[in-house]
């Protein structure tokens, strides 16, 4: 555990040396503010579009985090030959995985609260007020965030960084439709089409914009489930490509 | 790829083909919402013919008669209705699908479990 802190530290500070996190956290908080200025033309509850707005630009963020983060470090580590050294005596193979991930994932984080609190500070600008489940709806993003991270490292063990961003984006869209939209994308084959979207998760599970938009009243339960089911896939999705990671000759 | 990738990489397939046939197609919340939950359906024109749900409410003759001409109508607010079935269909106000969620996320840590497990094995035979 000692070393894993130890290499997940290390990764933290890399991360931070780099633009990378300035560069997604700045066009994020410029979105919100942008998003303050969209006019309510007239529609009671102006509030109700900043929060709807401002909480998918928070969605997209994560996206735009994980893939940023991580979609270079084990090609990187691979190619400037850093990894065989560090694999051969001090980290295992799911050492260094876990390491990296908890890195880049303490990283997303602090970045999307910067951006939740961005998004309370905007509210609090324009004199709205900030419901709140606002907040246990920003640790949801953050688990949605860590998701797509476990993604993205999951593709970087078998594909190139180009390649891992499409891959990416395409199963955060794909993941959001129901059985019945996918199976629908190809009729022809609906057995094999069900089958590919039971293995992948159901992130409309991570969406809690609309309720808290709309005032509604979503019980704290709901929270708690969807997080555990949101670090389960996490945990899966790392695991197999901890699996994909050890099955790999790296001479 | 060393040959215990191989094997494992068939180990993963089967894994992966277990969960297809352990996680049944029963998720979509529209599919599997009891009668309760999406209001009991009516037959009510709103200009596409087609059969929609409870929850409509016509305030007096003068306003129907106007809805009609229109092609419009009017919804008690917040409640459920055609229009705002998508909003009540997401999991937060679905409790019943809660359970399903939970069930899924233990079949994953398990399986995420025994992947771990069987790689482990599998990288030190070799």
């Amino acid at each position: 555990m000692r070393t894993i802190r130890a290499f997940a530290d290390m990764t933290m500070k890399m991360l931070l040396r780099r633009r990378t996190i300035y560069g997604i956290s700045i066009v994020i908080l410029l979105a919100l503010l942008g998003i303050s200025r969209v006019p309510s033309f007239d529609v009671g509850n102006e509030g109700r579009f900043i929060l709807d707005f401002g909480m998918f630009g928070l969605e997209i963020g994560a996206l735009l985090l994980a893939i940023g983060l991580a979609a270079n470090l084990y090609p990187r580590d691979r190619e400037s030959r850093v990894l065989l050294p560090l694999l051969a005596v001090p980290l295992s193979r799911a050492h260094y995985l876990l390491g990296r991930f908890a890195g880049a994932a303490l990283v997303q984080m602090a970045s999307l609260v910067a951006g939740c609190l961005g998004l309370v500070a905007v509210l609090a600008i324009n004199g709205y007020a900030v419901p709140p489940a606002l907040i246990p709806a920003a640790l949801l993003l953050v688990v949605e965030g860590w998701f797509l991270l476990s993604v993205v490292f999951f593709f970087g063990f078998w594909t190139s960084p180009p390649l891992n961003a499409p891959l990416t984006v395409l199963l955060f869209i794909i993941s959001q439709m129901s059985v019945r939209e996918f199976v629908s994308l190809l009729p022809a084959a609906s057995g094999a089409m069900k089958v590919i979207r039971l293995l992948l998760p159901h992130m409309d599970a991570f969406h809690i914009k609309d309720p808290i938009a709309h005032g509604e009243t979503v019980p704290l339960l709901y929270f708690a489930v969807a997080a555990f089911y949101g670090l389960c896939y996490t945990a899966f999705i790392l695991t197999v490509g901890l699996a994909v990671f050890r099955s790999r000759d790296l001479r | 790829m060393r040959p215990a990738g191989a094997s494992f990489l068939r180990a993963l397939s089967a894994a992966l083909f277990l969960i297809a046939c352990a996680l049944p197609g029963d998720y979509d919340i529209e599919d599997v919402a009891p009668t309760s939950h999406l209001g009991e359906p009516c037959e009510h024109d709103h200009g596409h013919g087609e059969l929609q749900e409870a929850g409509h409410e016509h305030h007096d003759d003068a306003e129907r008669q106007e809805s009609t001409q229109t092609g419009m109508h009017v919804h008690e607010a917040g409640q459920r209705n055609h229009g705002t079935e998508w909003f009540f269909n997401q999991p937060w106000a679905s409790p019943f699908i809660w359970p399903k969620m939970l069930r899924d996320s233990l079949v994953l840590a398990a399986l995420a479990a025994v992947i771990a497990l069987v790689s482990r094995r599998l990288t030190r035979r070799a």
